[in-house]
């Protein structure tokens, strides 16, 4: 056996860096990212001719930088877009998952629901839901939630299934209440996987909001960044500067749902919150 | 008093049920200590989670003076396994867990009983941040706290290595010297039990039944283990379990 293979457990400190390191690590990432895509841009052009179709780096950042009083108002109107849409599936989705987890006969009800719903491409009822609700921001908020929603709702129903039983016979051998197991255990014990859902979720999410804002969306000042993109597809570089847009909304995203897993998981970093 | 009449405990439906404890007629003094010793999967958790009021006796009857036994209470603690710690929940917000269940805030019980044990410069930590003995130490904390008259233990020190183990062991010891509950300690290890039990019933394979009881009045010692009395006890208990194998 090789033992230069071997690799231990690697204690917490190491394992969750520090803020310093967390922001190097961004760093980098981002470099790597844009090295590739010089690589990737350089190659296309050559490839087409010496035609644009993917921008270089710098080309897209100074088109996003002379372009941002159009894009930041879209900007805004995407993210609130998309952080109502994640508030409104998080509170139905989370709650109705962990139900169901955890009660059988409602898991015996509801999850045959879910398995004949979910499978069925939410974006097929995209169409639908503009022909009855319009265009306005209540069916764009509806498409993005009603697509995270059944993640939310299927993370959750998967977390509370694999509880510990012992978690569960400790709170009860003391005297707990059903809700008392709910508010002590089961809330606690599914949190990260929940926060690790979500993240999995928001890809998906702003693909829906892209969807939503290219098609439902007349005017391209107030539309959101799907609505910026598709105004701006006649030049790649300022479609680019939106598509930028949009990495930078997942980012903050990601990393206020890695802020907010360290404020609520605080069990899970241990070494440094004592150190 | 705890008293246990004919107790029966089944699970499962229909052709599924499994019946797991078969007629156990026990009785535990106030103060006493009850080791059962049996082999691995025999039963004799179901019984100890019977007696915790967890699970409901199909047949028979259990009762802790005079009063059946009909869902948990808060005289009666029970320490489980691995301690049955929340990793989300600080050794402090741990320890209290059984007084806030219970709506009560009493603060200074838990404090006492974590300076009793060692902890009280620990209270911040998490279970992850804990040593496996301090992890047991926490679980035994929590189990004081409501001052109970009935300790209930499912193979607490399992898995831990022999040195902390022993020490644990005289923790226990000198506890139930000193607050004097009635103490039923389930385990599998002949010496846990010989060292722990004032009685030591002996269960068959599965489902448990008493095979026999064996006395081991000298306990209550912490040289105990050095003494002959241990030793042949211990050599009393292995007979009386090999018996049941040879049985089988």
């Amino acid at each position: 056996m090789n033992a230069r293979r071997f690799r231990p457990h690697l204690p917490g400190r190491l394992q969750h860096p520090g803020p310093l390191r967390y922001a190097l690590m961004y760093a980098l990432s981002v470099l790597v990212l844009v090295g590739l895509w010089w690589g990737a841009s350089a190659l296309v052009k050559e490839w087409k001719g010496g035609r644009e179709f993917l921008p270089n780096p710098v080309r897209a950042i100074s088109e996003m930088a002379r372009l941002a009083s159009h894009w930041f108002p879209n900007f805004l109107i995407s993210a609130w877009r998309l952080v109502l849409a994640i508030l409104i599936a998080f509170s139905l989705g989370y709650p109705l998952g962990l139900l169901i987890g955890r009660e059988r006969r409602l898991d015996e009800l509801i999850s045959p629901m879910i398995y004949i719903v979910y499978p069925i491409p939410q974006v097929a009822f995209i169409l639908v839901l503009f022909l009855i609700f319009g265009i306005g921001n209540p069916v764009k908020v509806a498409i993005v939630a009603s697509a995270l929603f059944f993640q939310i709702l299927i993370s959750a129903r998967g977390a509370a299934k694999n509880i510990e039983d012992t978690h569960v016979t400790s709170v009860v051998s003391a005297g707990a209440s059903r809700w008392q197991v709910y508010w002590h255990v089961i809330l606690p014990a599914t949190l990260p996987s929940i926060l690790t859902g979500l993240r999995v979720s928001i890809g998906l999410g702003m693909a829906f909001l892209y969807i939503a804002e290219t098609y439902g969306t007349f005017d391209p000042r107030r539309g959101g960044l799907g609505a910026f993109i598709r105004a701006n597809s006649y030049s790649a570089a300022q479609a680019f500067a939106g598509i930028l847009a949009m990495a930078l909304l997942g980012l903050i995203l990601y990393v206020a749902i890695d802020l907010i897993e360290r404020l609520v998981c605080r069990w899970k970093y241990p070494a440094r919150r004592s150190s | 008093m705890i008293e246990l009449d004919g107790v029966v405990v089944e699970y499962g439906r229909g052709r599924r049920v499994t019946r797991a404890v078969d007629g156990i007629d026990l009785s535990v003094g106030e103060g006493e200590s009850l080791a059962l010793i049996g082999p691995s999967g025999c039963g004799k958790t179901t019984l100890l989670f019977a007696i915790a009021g967890l699970y409901q006796a199909t047949e028979g009857s259990i009762a802790i003076d005079g009063e059946p036994i009909r869902g948990t209470r808060r005289e009666i603690a029970l320490i489980l396994q691995d301690a049955g710690l929340l990793p989300w929940k600080t050794v402090w917000q741990n320890a209290n867990l059984s007084l806030k269940l219970h709506g009560d805030y009493p603060e200074k019980t838990a404090e006492h009983v974590l300076a009793e044990l060692g902890l009280s410069e620990s209270k911040q930590r998490f279970p992850t941040e804990l040593s496996e003995g301090m992890k047991r130490r926490v679980g035994v904390a929590r189990a004081l706290s409501t001052s109970p008259s009935v300790m209930l233990m499912d193979e607490p020190l399992a898995s831990l290595d022999t040195l902390t183990k022993e020490r644990i062991q005289d923790l226990f010891l000198k506890l139930w010297s000193r607050h004097r509950f009635s103490m039923i300690l389930v385990t599998h290890d002949i010496e846990e039990a010989a060292f722990l039990g004032q009685r030591i019933a002996v269960l068959t394979e599965r489902p448990a039944r008493i095979k026999s009881i064996v006395g081991n009045p000298a306990m209550g010692d912490l040289e105990y283990r050095e003494q002959p009395e241990f030793m042949e006890t211990v050599k009393r208990l292995r007979d009386a379990m090999e018996e049941e194998e040879v049985d089988e």
